[in-house]
């Protein structure tokens, strides 16, 4: 029995490109986490930006977010890209270094992504602080709890648990926007479904393995953010 | 995004030329970029190993220039800035010399000629599109090409015509047909080809060298070639090595290496193995 045309394309070793997709997904996977982590760290950072009673800070949080979040993705990407390591390369100059700077593309690929879903983290953890009663609060600080106490035992338990779904929509987000960061050099599942189909002249193959491959992420994340909003939601009444 | 990548990289060479310029000689690093997805040109098989005449090529060149070479596999949006960018220092990707390239950067002699053909599908009205001329060179028109060319630009009237985003294909369509025909962007070949085969445009205009492949496939077994191979003109002059203009002596120790290659046979038959015709550009 011969196996059909798709079949022996996307076997598996080096007379096929099964391995290759599939190597292709585990980077996207690994610069999505990566990106979604940082996107975590700068979206608490802004939403705290944003929450501030400085005028200023809230002004540089605002400026973030409206920036990030109204210019496309692939444009950040693009200017994170070229002028990164032109700059890096200029800076290196003057100090009479005069050889090429590689930038690491996965490094590029996380930090430009993070910026852009930590735009959108901020607005999903912001909204997240603000759903926290303030009675609760003016509660925990009567009886004397200090600012830390008070942040970890009482904001960050509802913060998190209130972010949850918002935060699975980054997440979402961003995994589809690693699709963008081919430009930098790195084989993910776009860039090696591309170069597969421009190799064999068989696009619909590799693009529908793609989109496979994309939807099989999904699911499984879908899952993950789930059963952690299950556990988050532990010990609360449902209506 | 055309225009856009343009301004990027003049911008880079106006306030920064973050790339100064690197002594080339004998012995030297050089590093060459190409896209890996466009066969026959430069691929990649299913081992993950970069193939095709851009990389039988340039490891012949490299040796007469002994220099010692890497291959960089980038994506094709943006290998102009990223070459301004310094990331590497040559392009070899089936980049065809044209003056609005030669702006931002210089090329090499040409190691490629780049004939030109619209290819339309096997049942199209179109198919019998024929402009009584085997060859059109668009550089010193004469009044039997200006006939031909205007016999097709007739046939193609009102009609659509895909053809790849920053390519010299489009440059010709625009500047010799822009005002009769649509055309039809797309930013990869095989899109194009897949809205050629699903009659979304009714021709599409590439080169030569990826028609002939193709044609000869499975998947172009519907499709046809019409008309006359165009050359010259806005089709530019031929394939050739792109570099960054402070580094003119790389480009001449290319353009020496070609002339060596052309003259013992080795382009001759490095195109005539992997496009079916033989290539060896004109001097």
């Amino acid at each position: 029995m011969t196996l059909p045309d798709w079949m022996l394309l996307l076997q598996w070793g080096d007379a096929g490109w099964g391995d290759e997709m599939v190597r292709g997904m585990l980077m996207t996977l690994a610069v999505a986490m990566a990106a979604f982590l940082l996107g975590i760290v700068i979206g608490t950072l802004g939403a705290a930006l944003k929450l501030s009673r400085y005028m200023l800070l809230r002004f540089i949080g605002e400026a973030y977010t409206t920036l990030i979040r109204g210019v496309p993705d692939l444009l950040v990407i693009y200017l994170l890209f070229f002028g990164g390591s032109m700059a890096l390369m200029a800076v290196a100059r003057v100090f009479g270094y005069e050889d090429y700077i590689e930038l690491d593309a996965f490094a590029i690929g996380t930090i430009a992504l993070g910026t852009i879903s930590g735009a959108y983290a901020t607005e999903v953890i912001r909204g997240a602080v603000l759903s926290v009663p303030k009675g609760q609060i003016e509660a925990a600080k009567a009886c004397g709890m200090s600012r830390f106490l008070l942040f970890r035992r009482i904001m960050v338990p509802q913060v998190a648990r209130f972010a949850l779904p918002g935060l699975g929509n980054v997440w979402q987000l961003t995994l589809k926007d690693t699709s963008l960061i081919s430009i930098v050099g790195l084989v993910e599942i776009m860039r090696q479904a591309s170069v597969a189909s421009g190799s064999t002249q068989k696009p619909f193959t590799f693009y529908l393995a793609a989109g496979v491959l994309y939807l099989v992420l999904t699911a499984f994340s879908n899952k993950g953010f789930g059963l952690a909003e299950l556990w988050a939601n532990r010990g609360v009444r449902r209506a | 995004m055309k225009r856009f990548l343009t301004a990027l990289a003049l911008a880079s060479i106006a306030f920064s030329g973050a790339a100064d310029a690197k002594d080339f000689k004998a012995g030297s690093k050089v590093r060459i970029a190409t896209e890996g997805a466009y066969a026959p040109w430069n691929f990649t098989d299913a081992s993950g190993k970069l193939d095709g005449f851009e990389v039988d090529l340039y490891a012949n060149l490299c040796e007469r220039m002994s220099v010692q070479c890497d291959l960089v596999q980038t994506a094709w949006e943006g290998i102009i800035p990223a070459l301004q960018a310094g990331k590497f220092d040559a392009i070899m990707a089936g980049m065809s010399i044209t003056d609005k390239r030669k702006e931002v950067i210089t090329f090499s002699r040409s190691y490629m000629g780049s004939p030109a053909s619209f290819v339309v599908l096997k049942a199209s009205p179109l198919a019998g599109l024929s402009a009584g001329l085997d060859a059109l060179t668009l550089a010193g028109v004469d009044a039997k090409e200006k006939a031909g060319l205007d016999s097709m630009k007739a046939a193609l009237k009102g009609k659509t015509v895909g053809v790849q985003i920053s390519t010299t294909h489009e440059n010709f369509l625009n500047e010799y047909m822009g005002d009769t025909v649509t055309v039809k962007t797309y930013d990869t070949q095989e899109n194009l080809d897949l809205d050629l085969v699903a009659g979304r445009i009714d021709a599409a205009l590439a080169s030569l060298s990826y028609w002939v492949p193709l044609l000869e496939g499975e998947k172009g077994k519907t499709m046809a070639m019409v008309g006359p191979k165009m050359d010259g003109g806005p089709f530019g002059n031929g394939v050739g090595a792109g570099i960054r203009q402070d580094d003119q002596e790389l480009a001449d120790m290319f353009t020496k290496a070609i002339d060596e290659a052309r003259a013992d046979g080795t382009i001759s038959t490095l195109s005539t193995k992997w496009f079916g015709f033989d290539g060896t550009p004109k001097e």
